[in-house]
C-alpha cells in the first residue's frame, strides 16, 4: 500500500500541499484530480521522490519513504512517468530504455539486450517499437509517451504514477492507453493516475481523490459521482460558460490570408505541407489538432520567428502571437509586467519616441491593463516570476489584446489554467471576435475548440482540412486528428 | 534596493578576509598589506588624482563589459578591443601634428572607437552569423590583438631610431593635456563619466537598450517579438568595441603618448569584477571601476613596502567576483533578479517539441 | 627537419588534447568550464614547485594534480551546487589562479624571475619502433604523459559511447531534470567529471613546466586553456575529432618555431598569433554549437 501522511510543501510563498493524506491499494487504479496549481504534480514529486516535503512522509508497505531522492524511491518500486517529457533526445530510444530497468548494474552496455527486452515488454502491452539506432528527437508525441511508460515499467515498479499522460493523446490512442491502465491493475500493481480530464479518471479509475488549493476536499469512487459533481469539488465555485453562440456567424472580410503554406526542415522532412485557409474579422477558427503536427511551426512562422519555405502569409493589420510556452517565449520572467508589457512592438511603439523609452507612460500604461484585465499583483514594477500561472497568461492576453491587432494567434491558451481562468480568458477572446477582430485558435483540447470556435479545422501531419460546420462528432474529430482519411 | 548595494559590499569583506588569509600564509601581515594599499591610493593628493588616472581605463572597459554582458554576450575580449583602439589611435595620432587641438583629439578618439568597434564586431559577427561562442572567440582576439601590438612597434610604427619597440609619439596636438602638473588629472575621466550617464541612458530609457536586455535575460521570448537578434548581436560587440577601444585611445592620448607591448595590464579581465560590482549598472561603473583603480594604485606601494607582487591584485579580483556570484544565487535566497545563474522558478508544463531557430 | 617539426607537432599537442580531454567530459556532463586555463597553469605551477623543492618528478606530477582538482573544485561549488553563471565563474577562476601562481612564484622564487630549472621528464622510447626512421621518433620516443593522452583517446571514446558511466554522463549533459528523476544524480555526475578534468589539467600543465619548458614562466600556458575549449567544439565533442583538431592546432603552434628558424621576411608575430588566429578561422568553418550537449552552459538546480 502506498500512502502519504500529512505531507506539506512550501514554493516560496506558496503553499503547494497542506497536510495532504493519501492512499493507494495494490490491484487498483487511483485517480487524483484537481484543477492545474492543486497540488498534484507536487505530491506526485513527493511520492516519487523528487521532491523532499517540508512536513509529513511518503511510506510504502509500511517503510518510510527516504525524502529528496528518485533512487530511493526507484529501488523502492516507485516508478513515475511525469508531464514533461524526460527523455533524451538526442540519444537513441535503446539508450533511453538503458538508463531504466533492462540492464540494471552492468557497467558495458548492451543495448542489443535492452532492446530485445524492451521488444517483448512492449509486444506484452500491444505497441511495437522503432527500428534499433533511431533517436527520440523526430518521435511522435504519443510515442514518447509510451517510451516513457515503458522507461518507468522495466523497473518492474509496485506502483506506478502518472502525471496527465493523456494530454497529449489523440481520442484513438486513449482508449488503448487505458487498456495499458488496466491490465497493469490486472497485474496487481497499484497505478496512480494523475489527471484533470474527469472523464477518464471515471472511466478507468476504481477510487478518486480530489485535490483542491493543495488539500484533499473529496475521497470518492466513480459509482458514487459524477463529472459534474467532481468539477463542482475540483473548483468550488459555479462556473458560467461563456455564451460562444456570437461566434457562430462570420461575415466580415478576410482578415489572415494563409496560402501554400510550405515548411521543410533541414533533412527535406515537410512540417508543414501546402497549408491554405483564411480567417475573417469577428471569426474564431479553431485548428485541432494532436501536438507535434506542425502546430508550433505554424505559431512560430505567423510570429515572423520562421521563414516558410514555400508560400506566404498574409494579415490586414496588426498580428498579435500569445505563444504555447509562456514561460519560455511569452514572458521574461526576471523582468518587470511593465517591461513584459512593452516585449509587444505595437504597445513599445506607443510609449516610444524616436527612439527615447519612456518608461512612465509604459508603466501607468501596465497599470491600466492590470485593472481592467484583473491580474493579481502587487503593481506593474513586479517582476513576472512572482505571478502565478494563471496570471501570467491573463498578462500576456492583456498584451496581445491591448496590442489593438486585427488578429490574435493563440497557441494551447488555455493549458494549465483553471476552469475560472478559462473561462475568463474564452470570454475575452470572445469580446474580441464580436469588436471585429480575427482569431486563430490552435489548440490540441477539442472541448475549448468546440465551445468557442465558429470554425473548425484539423491539422495532422503538416497538412490542413476543414471540417463541415454541422460536423461536430468529437469521435470523428478524434479520428481525423489522429490522420484517419475521410 | 539597499541589499543591491550592500551585497558588494559584504562581497569586498569577505573577499578582504580572506585575502588576509592568503597573506597570512606568504608570511606578510594583512593589516601592513591593506595600510600599503591605502597608502598608494589615497595618502596623498597625488596618490589619489593618480587613483583616479589609473580608473580611467576601468570605467571604459568596464562600461563595454557591463553593457554585452547585459545583453548575456559574454565579452572577454575588452583588453583585446582596448589594444586595437590603441593601435589605430597611435597609428592616427602621429600623423594629427597639422591639426587644431580638439580636432586632434576627436580624430584620435574616433580612431580608437572604430578600432575597438571592428574587433567586437568580429565577434559579434561571429557569433551571429556562424553560431561561434563569443567567449572563446573574444579570447582568442585578445591574443591576436597582443601580437599585432607586437608587430606594429617591432615594425611599421616603430620610432625612427629603430632602438626601442615603441611607436613614435603622437602629435602633441592630439595628446590630451594635464590640468595641475604635475598630476595627470586629464579630461579622459570627464569622457568616461559622460559615457557611462549615456550608456545608462541607453540601457534603460531607449528601445534599443531594452531590446538588448530582453535578448540578455531571455532570447528565445525576444525572439518572438520581432527583436533581430543576429543584428543586434553584432551592433552590441561592436558597441562594447568601441567603448573598450576609446579607453585605448584615451590611454595613448592622455597618459603613454605612444604605443608599446603589453599596453594593457590587464584592464580587460579586471574589467569582469568591475562590471559585476556595479551588478552592470553603467552609473555603478564609475564607483567600481574607482575601488580597483585604486587597488591597482596602491599596489605598487604594496610591492615596495610589503613585498607582495602586484599580482595579489588579480587574486583580489577572482574572489571578488567569485563571491558576488556566490552571494547573488537564488539558493541562498538571493535576489531573483540575476542573470547569472539559473531562475527560482520551474520552466513551463510542456516545452515545445521542436527548437526554436535564430530568425 | 620533417622530423623535428613533427615531433614538435607531437609534442604542442599533447597538453591541449590532454586539456581538452578532461574538458569533453565536464561539457559531456553539461558544464563549460572557462577556468581550464587557470587549472592548467596551477597545475604547471604546482608540477614545477613540488618537483623543485622535492627533487622528484613524480611528485611533482602529484603535485599537479592537486592543484588542477582544486582550482576545479572551487569552480565546481559555485557551478555545479549554487548554480550560477558558467562562463564567468571560469573566467574569474582563470583570473584567480593568474593571480595566485604569480604572488607565489615571486614569493617563492624571488622577484627577479630568474628562470628555476627543473629536470624534465624522463623519455621512454618504445624499443625497436623508436628506431623506426621518422616514424620511430615522432611516434614512440616521448615521456609518459605523451603515450598517456594519446591513449586516453580511444579509452575516453569508449568509456562514454559504450559503458553506463557514459550514458549516465551524456544524459546529465542532454537533460539535467530528466537525469535527477531517474536517480542518476546530475550533481554528483557533474563533481566527478570536473574532479577528472581537474586532474587531467592539471597534468597538462604539468607537461608544460616538466616536459616542456622545464621551468615557470608567468602566464606559462598562454591560452592553451583556451584553444582547448575550441578543441573540444571544433573536434565536435568526440574524442577522436579532439585529437585531429589537437594536432591540428600543435601544428600550427610548431609551425612559429620551424619558420622563425628559417629567418624569413614574414614577421615572427603572425606566427605566434597563427594558432588563436587558426582558431578562430576553423570555429567559422566548423564551430557551431549545433552538436554540443543540449544542456551545455545551462546552470541547473535541483528543485
Amino acid at each position: 500500500m502506498l500512502r502519504a501522511n500529512a505531507i506539506t510543501k512550501r514554493f516560496g510563498r506558496t503553499l503547494a500541499l497542506d497536510g495532504v493524506d493519501f492512499e493507494a491499494l495494490p490491484g487498483e487504479i487511483h485517480a487524483l484530480v484537481g484543477e492545474n496549481g492543486a497540488g498534484k504534480t507536487t505530491l506526485m514529486k513527493v511520492l516519487s521522490g523528487s521532491l523532499a516535503p517540508d512536513n509529513g512522509q511518503a511510506v510504502l508497505d509500511e517503510r518510510p519513504l527516504q525524502a529528496g531522492s528518485p533512487r530511493a524511491a526507484l529501488e523502492a518500486g516507485i516508478a513515475a512517468v511525469h508531464q514533461s517529457p524526460m527523455l533524451f533526445e538526442r540519444m537513441t530510444w535503446e539508450e533511453n530504455l538503458a538508463l531504466g530497468g533492462f540492464d540494471p548494474g552492468a557497467e558495458l552496455l548492451d543495448l542489443a539486450a535492452v532492446a530485445t527486452r524492451a521488444r517483448a515488454l512492449a509486444a506484452k502491452l500491444g505497441f511495437e517499437l522503432p527500428p534499433g539506432g533511431i533517436t527520440i528527437e523526430n518521435r511522435s508525441v504519443a510515442e514518447r509517451v509510451r517510451l516513457e511508460v515503458l522507461r518507468a515499467l522495466s523497473f518492474n515498479p509496485r506502483v506506478l504514477i502518472l502525471d496527465e499522460p493523456t494530454s497529449v493523446l489523440g481520442p484513438s490512442e486513449l482508449a488503448a492507453f487505458l487498456d495499458l491502465l488496466r491490465n497493469l491493475r490486472g497485474e496487481g500493481r497499484i497505478v496512480v493516475l494523475i489527471t484533470h480530464k474527469l472523464a477518464e479518471a471515471i472511466a478507468v479509475a476504481d477510487r478518486v481523490t480530489v485535490l483542491r488549493r493543495g488539500r484533499v476536499v473529496a475521497r470518492t469512487t466513480p459509482a458514487e459521482t459524477s463529472e459534474e459533481q467532481l468539477a463542482g469539488l475540483m473548483i468550488g465555485e459555479i462556473v458560467i460558460q461563456p455564451d460562444a453562440a456570437a461566434a457562430r456567424s462570420h461575415t466580415g472580410a478576410p482578415v489572415l490570408q494563409i496560402e501554400n503554406l510550405a515548411l521543410a526542415d533541414h533533412t527535406g522532412r515537410r512540417i508543414l505541407d501546402g497549408l491554405s485557409f483564411r480567417v475573417s474579422a469577428g471569426e474564431i477558427a479553431g485548428i485541432a489538432g494532436v501536438d507535434g503536427n506542425g502546430q508550433t511551426e505554424l505559431v512560430e512562422l505567423l510570429a515572423g520567428v520562421r521563414k516558410p519555405s514555400d508560400g506566404k502569409v498574409t494579415s490586414r493589420g496588426a498580428m498579435s502571437v500569445i505563444p504555447q510556452n509562456r514561460d519560455l517565449d511569452g514572458l521574461i520572467l526576471d523582468m518587470r509586467l511593465w517591461e513584459n508589457l512593452i516585449l509587444a512592438r505595437p504597445l513599445r511603439e506607443q510609449v516610444t519616441l524616436h527612439g527615447w523609452l519612456n518608461a512612465s507612460r509604459a508603466i501607468g500604461l501596465c497599470r491600466e491593463l492590470i485593472e481592467r484585465f484583473r491580474i493579481r499583483a502587487p503593481g506593474p514594477d513586479t517582476l513576472a516570476s512572482a505571478l502565478s500561472g494563471g496570471n501570467r497568461q491573463r498578462l500576456e492576453v492583456a498584451r496581445a489584446i491591448s496590442s489593438q491587432p486585427r488578429v490574435i494567434v493563440a497557441h494551447n491558451i488555455c493549458r494549465g489554467l483553471d476552469l475560472v481562468a478559462t473561462a475568463e480568458v474564452h470570454r475575452r477572446i470572445l469580446d474580441f471576435a464580436a469588436g471585429g477582430g480575427a482569431v486563430l485558435l490552435i489548440s490540441s483540447d477539442l472541448d475549448e475548440l468546440l465551445a468557442i470556435c465558429g470554425r473548425l479545422l484539423i491539422i495532422s501531419g503538416g497538412k490542413i482540412r476543414e471540417t463541415n460546420p454541422g460536423d461536430r462528432d468529437p469521435q470523428r474529430l478524434g479520428l481525423l486528428m489522429a490522420g484517419a482519411r475521410d | 534596493m539597499l541589499s543591491s548595494i550592500a551585497k558588494p559590499f559584504a562581497a569586498l569583506a569577505l573577499a578582504a578576509a580572506l585575502i588576509s588569509i592568503v597573506l597570512a600564509a606568504l608570511g606578510a601581515s594583512p593589516l601592513g598589506v591593506f595600510a600599503a594599499l591605502g597608502e598608494g591610493a589615497f595618502g596623498s593628493w597625488y596618490a589619489c588624482v593618480d587613483t583616479i588616472v589609473k580608473s580611467t581605463p576601468l570605467i571604459f572597459t568596464g562600461l563595454a563589459v557591463s553593457l554585452a554582458f547585459s545583453g548575456a554576450l559574454w565579452n572577454i575580449g575588452a583588453d583585446g578591443q582596448l589594444t586595437i583602439g590603441a593601435i589605430a589611435a597611435g597609428a592616427v595620432g602621429t600623423h594629427l601634428g597639422d591639426f587644431p587641438h580638439s580636432i586632434a583629439i576627436a580624430t584620435i578618439l574616433a580612431a580608437g572607437a572604430l578600432g575597438g568597434a571592428v574587433w567586437g564586431g568580429i565577434a559579434g559577427w561571429l557569433r551571429a552569423r556562424r553560431d561561434v561562442n563569443e567567449v572563446i572567440s573574444t579570447i582568442m582576439l585578445n591574443f591576436v590583438a597582443v601580437q599585432a601590438l607586437s608587430w606594429v612597434v617591432h615594425g611599421p610604427l616603430m620610432e625612427p631610431s629603430r632602438a626601442y619597440p615603441t611607436s613614435s609619439p603622437i602629435a602633441p596636438a592630439a595628446q590630451l593635456e594635464f590640468y595641475f602638473a604635475p598630476s595627470r588629472l586629464n579630461l579622459g575621466m570627464l569622457l568616461a563619466v559622460v559615457l557611462a550617464a549615456a550608456c545608462y541612458m541607453l540601457l534603460f530609457n531607449t528601445s534599443t537598450g531594452f531590446e538588448l536586455r530582453a535578448m540578455g535575460r531571455n532570447r528565445r521570448a525576444a525572439t518572438f517579438f520581432g527583436i533581430r537578434i543576429p543584428a543586434l548581436t553584432v551592433w552590441a560587440m561592436a558597441l562594447s568595441g568601441a567603448l573598450a577601444g576609446l579607453g585605448g585611445a584615451v590611454q595613448v592620448s592622455a597618459i603613454s603618448h605612444r604605443l608599446y607591448e603589453k599596453l594593457s595590464p590587464g584592464w580587460g579581465f579586471e574589467a569582469i569584477a568591475v562590471a559585476l560590482v556595479a551588478r552592470l549598472n553603467p552609473l555603478g561603473i564609475i564607483p567600481a571601476a574607482l575601488l580597483f583603480g585604486a587597488l591597482d594604485n596602491g599596489s605598487q606601494a604594496m610591492q615596495r613596502t610589503q613585498g607582495i607582487s602586484p599580482e595579489l591584485v588579480q587574486v583580489i579580483q577572482g574572489l571578488v567576483i567569485l563571491i558576488i556570484l556566490a552571494f547573488d544565487t537564488p539558493a541562498w535566497g538571493g535576489l531573483r533578479e540575476n542573470i547569472f545563474g539559473a531562475s527560482g522558478d520551474d520552466a513551463a508544463a510542456v516545452p515545445p517539441v521542436a527548437e526554436m531557430p535564430d530568425a | 627537419m620533417l622530423e623535428a617539426f613533427l615531433v614538435s607537432v607531437i609534442t604542442m599537442a599533447t597538453p591541449i588534447l590532454l586539456a581538452a580531454l578532461g574538458e569533453l567530459l565536464v561539457e559531456e556532463s553539461g558544464v563549460v568550464n572557462i577556468g581550464i586555463e587557470g587549472a592548467m597553469l596551477a597545475g604547471a605551477f604546482g608540477a614545477l614547485t613540488i618537483a623543485y623543492f622535492s627533487g622528484s618528478t613524480a611528485l611533482g606530477l602529484a603535485g599537479a594534480i592537486a592543484a588542477g582538482v582544486a582550482i576545479n573544485a572551487i569552480f565546481a561549488v559555485l557551478v555545479v551546487n549554487l548554480a550560477v553563471n558558467q562562463v564567468v565563474t571560469g573566467t574569474a577562476v582563470s583570473i584567480l589562479a593568474l593571480g595566485f601562481t604569480g604572488v607565489f612564484y615571486r614569493k617563492l622564487f624571488g622577484v627577479t624571475g630568474s628562470a628555476f630549472m627543473v629536470a624534465p621528464i624522463a623519455k621512454i622510447p618504445l624499443g625497436a619502433l623508436a628506431r623506426i626512421p621518422l616514424l620511430g621518433p615522432v611516434l614512440f620516443d616521448h615521456n609518459a604523459l605523451v603515450y598517456f593522452t594519446f591513449l586516453l583517446v580511444p579509452a575516453l571514446w569508449y568509456v562514454i559511447a559504450r559503458t553506463r558511466y557514459g550514458l549516465r554522463l551524456r544524459a546529465c549533459g542532454e537533460r539535467p531534470e530528466a537525469a535527477d528523476a531517474l536517480g542518476l544524480g546530475v550533481i554528483a555526475t557533474r563533481w566527478q567529471a570536473l574532479l577528472v578534468s581537474g586532474a587531467l589539467t592539471g597534468l597538462a600543465g604539468a607537461f608544460l613546466t616538466l616536459a616542456y619548458a622545464n621551468t615557470f614562466v608567468e602566464n606559462i600556458s598562454a591560452g592553451r586553456g583556451f584553444v582547448a575549449l575550441s578543441v573540444v567544439i571544433v573536434g565536435r565533442w568526440n574524442s577522436w575529432g579532439l585529437a585531429a583538431a589537437s594536432l591540428l592546432f600543435g601544428a600550427a603552434m610548431a609551425l612559429q618555431f620551424g619558420l622563425q628558424a628559417l629567418g624569413t621576411v614574414v614577421p615572427y608575430q603572425l606566427f605566434l598569433a597563427l594558432p588563436y588566429a587558426l582558431t578562430l578561422v576553423v570555429l567559422a568553418a566548423f564551430g557551431g554549437q549545433a552538436a554540443a550537449p543540449s544542456a551545455l552552459g545551462e546552470p541547473y538546480r535541483r528543485q
